[in-house]
């Protein structure tokens, strides 16, 4: 009986600490789905929305817009279980909020089915290409998709410059088309400079936590820099991070071993990684979302796809270090690819 | 010394034969050739990724020679995981976020104790407890934007992370990585060599004739989960101090019940499951090497099942006659065994 008690009360307990959705809502707003209101929601993928990369971008991006929309408010959800990503959207729906963002590739197709669902509700769906041959024009969604591989191949340029090794290395989340985007394009660059340059490329093993693994990150980075890697491309969310921190114990961080940031300017966002973090393969998602989401309140939203913008962050301490025409090469390269008259040729699949 | 290896002489024989094959691969292709900068960093991998996962079974193989079944270790280490880095961070000092990972296990296994000893509560249920409680904890509490005050420092034990390739793999690390080597030999010797040992594994097996003899059962199973508790605390704090420098929600990635698998693999012999987890490591950083160095052109996916699908065909030939310790899970009640 007494068993019985504890077990009960151990269980409620955890029951009542697990489950709570964050959000900002700080002065008592007017109920969604009234006149006066303009509630956003977003989903994050399996990582969390303080991942220091994509979900945070994204989550950054509809604060931003909060901000500069009057009345508006806005709540997350994060996703545990990618089985929940229709529950977490259906979460925001159901209250008749305005407009859903979900963060993610993985989320394509709940995002679709639930734009199908609630005509009147806008959806935004980051890194989700929308294949309109197949589930035909959506209008109330619009799928914001980045050219990751343009920053990857301007990384990889600055990368091939910066080897001694002529090796490089790359961390890598789950294989799916944002990352692949990033690391082919990171290849590309590289080759682009010297032909006969390595690069070791590998993706995280296992599908939950691919994001979210950051000591198998630092090992494999500690595995690539024993294999004379000396620029390591850290892409994965927190598993990238433990690649760039284990990057920045390595002796010669910094000096003769560099490592390469994703998503976000990661020189703020993972100061562990300070050390050895020249740049960061940047998407604008921020930017991106919070321009979605004003259109969708100046009515000039629409949907189908829509581009994005992609680049490299600043070389913070590094600016010195970094001889000139590294910086020069590189910055044709940026350039370059933004007025198309340079191709990365990076096709998937 | 010849009485030690008249009884261990596989042992002994296997860990001459990996000496000199290193120290002869060294000579042949030299230190800084490709095999042996491949070799060592797989050898690494493996090592790193078999850490925690050896400190983890060691908490089971404890556990249920004891008698008690510990489903728990998951939890306690994400908790210890959580405590070691929080606390690293709040107060400034690694050394003193280790010792909260330390206890945190070890109260976590108090908790445990309690419940399957003292309660005499279902151990499958106690320990699930365990899981959910340190999920909705670490969840709750969590907190962002928080780093450790400075990384853990790595030691190198004098001559030997001069051995070839095995020095800087196993005998070059952080403290608890160091400390994880002493632990099973330790640990090895006092199951079979010291009173403590024979005791332990006496109320694992018959508890009832234990009982008779004299000892305290329920006594010692409680001290034995409590002070198991705090190896799945090293667990927890090694990886998120160690090797890496941050706290992750459900970090311990179900860790906690590979280790399980782990010290059924090792047939709960702590020797045997330092080597099995080692062995798990070893096809881990093997299929990340076949994926770098793309030798077979089959998708990772596949090639990443391989740690897997090895485990479970040696796991099925190897391990298919192991016996788990005949009083494990089994609550003593005094008078009442047969």
């Amino acid at each position: 009986m007494k068993a019985i008690r504890a077990l009960a009360l151990a269980a409620a307990a955890a029951l009542a600490l697990s489950g709570c959705a964050g959000g900002t809502a700080a002065a008592p707003a007017a109920e969604c789905g009234t006149a006066d209101a303009f509630c956003i929601g977003l989903v994050t993928d399996s990582g969390k929305v303080d991942d220091k990369s994509f979900n945070q971008s994204a989550w950054e991006g509809v604060q931003a817009a909060v901000k500069a929309i009057p009345g508006s408010q806005s709540k997350y959800v994060e996703t545990t279980d990618t089985k929940d990503y229709a529950a977490n959207i259906k979460q925001f729906t159901d209250k008749k909020y305005n407009v859903v963002v979900t963060v993610g590739f993985l989320m394509t197709e709940a995002t679709q089915a639930a734009a199908k669902a609630n005509p009147n509700v806008k959806f935004i769906g980051i890194d989700q290409f929308q294949d309109t041959a197949k589930v035909g024009e959506i209008a109330n969604l619009a799928g914001l998709t980045f050219p990751e591989d343009q920053a990857g191949y301007a990384a990889g340029v600055l990368a091939a410059k910066l080897s001694k090794t002529k090796v490089l290395g790359q961390v890598l989340g789950m294989q799916i088309a944002p990352v692949e985007k990033f690391a082919k394009g990171f290849e590309a660059g590289a080759k682009s400079v010297a032909s006969d340059i390595k690069v070791i490329t590998v993706y995280h093993p296992a599908g939950d936590n691919a994001f979210t693994d950051p000591a198998w990150g630092a090992a494999e980075a500690q595995k690539q820099l024993d294999q004379k890697a000396d620029v390591i491309f850290g892409a994965g969310g927190k598993t990238g991070n433990g690649a760039l921190g284990q990057v920045a114990k390595a002796s010669g961080a910094g000096e003769s071993i560099f490592c390469i940031g994703v998503d976000t300017d990661q020189w703020n966002t993972v100061p562990e990684a300070q050390k050895c973090l020249v740049t960061s393969a940047m998407k604008l998602i921020s930017e991106g979302t919070a321009d979605q989401i004003k259109a969708i309140k100046g009515a000039t939203f629409k949907g189908g796809n829509v581009t994005g913008k992609a680049g490299l962050a600043e070389y913070h301490a590094f600016d010195s270090k970094v001889p000139a025409d590294v910086k020069d090469a590189v910055s044709k390269v940026v350039a370059d690819l933004k007025s198309g008259a340079l191709q990365t040729g990076v096709k998937l699949g | 010394m010849t009485d030690f290896i008249r009884n261990n002489r596989v042992a002994v024989i296997g860990a001459a034969v990996v000496l000199l094959a290193c120290i002869v691969l060294t000579l042949v292709a030299g230190t800084d050739s490709d095999i042996v900068r491949k070799t060592t960093s797989i050898l690494r991998f493996a090592w790193t990724f078999a850490i925690p996962l050896v400190l983890a079974a060691l908490v089971g193989v404890i556990g249920e020679r004891s008698g008690v079944v510990n489903i728990g270790i998951e939890g306690q280490i994400l908790a210890s995981a959580f405590a070691g880095f929080f606390v690293a961070a709040a107060s400034g000092s690694v050394w003193i976020g280790i010792l909260a990972g330390l206890l945190t296990g070890m109260v976590m296994g108090a908790f445990l104790a309690w419940l399957c000893v003292r309660l005499r509560m279902d151990q499958i249920i106690a320990g699930v407890v365990l899981n959910i409680v340190a999920t909705g904890i670490t969840s709750f509490y969590y907190v962002q934007g928080k780093s450790l005050p400075s990384g853990v420092p790595v030691w190198e034990v004098p001559l030997l992370s001069k051995i070839p390739i095995i020095g800087p793999v196993f005998f070059r690390g952080g403290p608890i990585a160091l400390g994880t080597l002493v632990v099973v030999v330790g640990l090895v010797f006092a199951l079979f060599h010291t009173r403590w040992g024979l005791r332990t594994r006496a109320i694992g097996e018959y508890p009832t004739a234990a009982d008779t003899a004299g000892i305290n059962v329920n006594l010692m199973r409680f001290v034995n989960v409590t002070m198991a508790g705090l190896l799945a605390g090293a667990a927890g704090a090694v990886l998120s101090m160690e090797q890496s420098s941050t706290f992750e929600r459900g970090m311990s990635a179900g860790k906690g019940f590979l280790a399980l698998a782990i010290m059924i693999f090792g047939a709960w012999f702590p020797g045997r499951a330092f080597f099995a987890a080692l062995f798990f490591g070893l096809m881990s950083g093997l299929a990340s090497q076949l994926q770098a160095d793309k030798v077979v052109n089959i998708p990772q996916q596949f090639i990443n099942l391989l740690p897997f699908v090895l485990t479970l065909i040696i796991l099925s030939v190897a391990a298919g006659r192991v016996r788990p310790p005949a009083a494990s899970g089994q609550p003593f009640v005094k008078g009442e065994g047969s």
